[in-house]
């Protein structure tokens, strides 16, 4: 056998890298903004393009999946080459790879901004977005698995195995999630609805942070952290043992994001264990890594690429063990719809993405373009700065979320509500949004700070496009190979099956029954279909956001029974496609708004919050009120709800545009009683129908219950 | 604390199922883990660590 000479393809990672700068600063700077538009109500331009709920999931979305997205591609590309000993399997997959993110990314930006949304969280590009997305990915795989397979290098190092995991399941997560019946080409409603719909996209939006923020830089932490502490894994052995653990238990606990809902009890306790054994694993990684910089503190203190890292990691090891307790129920109880949930995810994607995202820019850049770094100085200020802004941004919402949290639950002796106004509540930690928007800028401050030094080191060295190398091809196995986890080390295929096996059952265990037994969802026989008008006005709801900062979920409490009204049962929901539970509360939960004010209240609220409520931060809707809803598109919706079950009488939806005239005529008529002028034709009209219908089915049958009971005496 | 876990009202059955599948796979996971030799290991955590000189030798070589 002779050596094979080759070269590893460095442009791709540098191509991922810049990317990775540049959608950093765009997705932290929109993050800034919104938390700025959350005590400066004014900063929301009253644009509809600029207002919050539709800007929050550009930030999501645009940390999520183009600065961490990229940043895991820039990763994968340079290690993955180099652990197997091969370039990637096809320069022109890569570059399809890069472009057509790219594009996604930027299709996404521009359809969230103009309102294109599915309103699931993390996943709300539509449909023509969700299968570009797919195809991206599938290029990815067939680019990393023909890498594997053109190996020359025969055991695949735990790197790796990361990075199939991460391929497979964040698959297998999308597209189940991404289920959805297109009305119009950038419009469509989610199969599932209700609890359902609930379980599923909680079942995603978990196991996205499992599988796309957590296993891949568990991946990239097996692979740069011994690079940069020039010394190899703590224990080997256990990152086998948590790698197993970890892709087998995440799966489970899902449910915890959706304690004291509707969801049935079964499902929620399930998610609970699962939670709380999820420490072991994850703390696994995480002393697995720190344990690897034995006997080399020394280079922590002179080298920030490595303070970095060690951050990185603590912070890891904070999120995972603040996120079983948080899933916890009596400590849910309290946090759950407070900014403790911001807190946390940030303490994850600030600290353990973006401080070792930035670890391994420092120390993957200057590689490539064979040169030293600019100013390590400066990076050991970005490091600061990172630091202080983490610690900004998180305390203050940990504090503001606790104030609040305990503020909605008081009683005054007398048994009443103590802070009955939920704006009461929200006026009182203004303060701590304002010190995390102070720690927000400081961590930005910080990434522009590296961008110039990176773009310094760049313009220093020249980029080593093509590195070569050489190895000896694989040789044909002749033996058998002792032990299983070697031989399955050589089977990349037999791998991934595996892995796909392991993370299969934990979500089959909790959806099939929910999915299949239908007493799991009880069904309520005064719980009928959204009026054509109301599902119009559904549509605007969703396209504005509101579910960003309003649940529609009241929990069996004392204290939220109070202020809400009955809470909320799994059958009223068994005709929401999508599910509209929310996950935030920065306004009040709006699950029994419906005839709780007049039509007019809703106008003037939409108009401008602050004249019904003073000193509100919700920003004005005026859009709401001049523009004209779109009635012909009534029938096709229609359509697409009886395709997915909802029980329209047959030809229903030939007559639907008439039936919305009719209910928007009469709540017309109704706000000119009220000396508000308006036409039939406006959206504000639409939004008002739906929003007085939420939650009042249930009232309906109580009302008729009573009435019964009355004619029975 | 843990009333939640331990008043589940007949949905135990799920918890068991589950939980006994887990120990199932993390029995098996340690298995392989106990039968595997110390070098191999060793050699496998090598790994990050030997492109590293090679390639910069190499890319030395070529400038």
């Amino acid at each position: 056998m002779q050596i094979e000479k080759f070269s590893y393809d460095n442009k791709i990672v540098r191509n991922f890298g810049v990317a990775t700068i540049v959608w950093g600063i765009i997705g932290m700077t929109v993050g800034l903004l919104a938390a700025i538009q959350l005590f400066w109500p004014f900063m929301n331009f009253e644009t509809q393009y600029t207002t919050f709920g539709r800007i929050r999931p550009i930030h999501t979305n645009g940390v999520i999946f183009a600065f961490v997205g990229n940043a895991i591609f820039m990763s994968i590309y340079y290690s993955m080459q180099r652990l197997l000993k091969a370039r990637m399997f096809s320069d022109l997959l890569s570059k399809v790879h890069f472009w057509g993110w790219q594009a996604v990314i930027v299709a996404s930006v521009i359809t969230l901004a103009l309102g294109f949304t599915s309103s699931h969280e993390y996943a709300e590009m539509e449909w023509p977005i969700d299968i570009a997305i797919v195809i991206i990915w599938v290029v990815f795989g067939i680019n990393m698995f023909g890498t594997i397979i053109k190996r020359r290098e025969r055991h695949m190092y735990v790197a790796i195995w990361f990075y199939i995991a991460t391929f497979v399941t964040i698959a297998v997560l999308y597209i189940v999630n991404s289920f959805q019946l297109p009305v119009s080409g950038w419009k469509s409603y989610y199969i599932y609805a209700g609890v359902q719909d609930a379980l599923v996209q909680w079942w995603y939006g978990h196991n996205a942070v499992a599988f796309f923020l957590t296993t891949p830089f568990l991946g990239m932490m097996y692979y740069f952290l011994p690079k940069m502490a020039n010394r190899p894994v703590y224990s080997y052995k256990l990152s086998i043992l948590h790698f197993w653990s970890l892709i087998f238990i995440y799966i489970w606990a899902g449910p915890h994001h959706l304690l004291y809902t509707a969801l049935p009890e079964w499902v929620q306790n399930l998610g609970v264990v699962f939670s709380i054994m999820l420490i072991a694993p994850s703390w696994g990684g995480m002393i697995n890594g720190l344990l690897t910089l034995r006997g080399a503190w020394d280079k922590v203190r002179s080298e920030p690429m490595l303070k970095f890292m060690v951050v990185a990691l603590t912070c890891y090891g904070m999120a995972t063990f603040e996120g079983p307790m948080l899933s916890l129920k009596k400590v849910n109880a309290i946090a759950h719809f407070t900014d403790w949930i911001v807190a946390h995810v940030h303490i994850g994607a600030l600290g353990w993405n973006g401080f070792m995202i930035f670890g391994i820019l420092y120390w993957l850049i200057p590689r490539i373009y064979n040169t030293e770094l600019y100013s390590k100085k400066l990076s050991g200020v970005h490091f600061w700065l990172g630091t202080l802004g983490i610690l900004f941004y998180a305390i203050p919402l940990y504090w503001a979320a606790v104030v609040q949290g305990l503020m909605w639950k008081e009683f005054t002796p007398e048994g009443t509500l103590k802070y009955g106004n939920f704006l009461t509540t929200v006026l009182q930690i203004l303060p701590m949004y304002m010190m995390r928007a102070i720690g927000g800028a400081l961590y930005l401050s910080g990434v522009i700070l590296m961008a110039f030094n990176l773009t310094k080191t760049m313009k220093r060295g020249s980029l080593v496009a093509n590195e070569y190398a050489e190895a000896m091809p694989l040789e044909p196995i002749v033996k058998k190979e002792a032990g299983w986890h070697r031989r399955l080390e050589r089977k990349p295929t037999l791998f991934m099956i595996l892995a796909l096996i392991a993370i299969l059952i934990g979500g089959m265990v909790e959806m099939m029954p929910t999915f299949m037994i239908s007493s799991n969802v009880p069904t309520i026989t005064s719980v009928k279909p959204y009026t054509p008008l109301e599902l119009q006005g559904r549509d605007i709801y969703i396209r504005e956001g509101c579910m960003g900062c309003h649940t529609q979920m009241v929990r069996p409490f004392r204290s939220e029974t109070a202020r809400y009204g009955e809470y909320s049962k799994a059958g009223e929901y068994v005709y929401d496609h999508p599910y509209l539970w929310g996950s935030k509360r920065t306004g009040p939960d709006l699950q029994r708004v419906g005839q709780k004010y007049p039509n007019k209240w809703h106008f003037d609220h939409m108009l401008d919050p602050t004249i019904t409520s003073p000193g509100s931060i919700m920003p004005a809707y005026p859009w709401l009120i001049t523009q004209e809803l779109d009635y012909s598109s009534t029938p096709g919706k229609i359509r697409a709800m009886q395709t997915l079950g909802v029980p329209y009488p047959e030809g229903f939806a030939d007559v639907s545009i008439e039936d919305a005239y009719k209910q928007a005529d009469q709540i017309v008529a109704d706000l000119k009683t009220n000396q508000v002028e308006t036409s039939r034709e406006k959206e504000i009209i639409a939004v008002i129908a739906y929003l007085q219908r939420l939650g009042t089915d249930i009232k309906v049958s109580t009302n008729m219950n009573s009435n019964e009971k009355q004619g029975e005496q | 604390m843990f009333k939640q876990i331990t008043e589940l009202n007949g949905d135990e059955n799920y918890l068991i199922f589950s939980l006994l599948m887990f120990i199932v796979f993390f029995v098996i996971v340690g298995i392989m883990l106990i039968r595997m030799k110390k070098d191999y290991a060793q050699h496998m955590s090598q790994m990050p660590l030997e492109d590293d000189e090679d390639a910069t030798k190499i890319n030395t070589e070529n400038q």
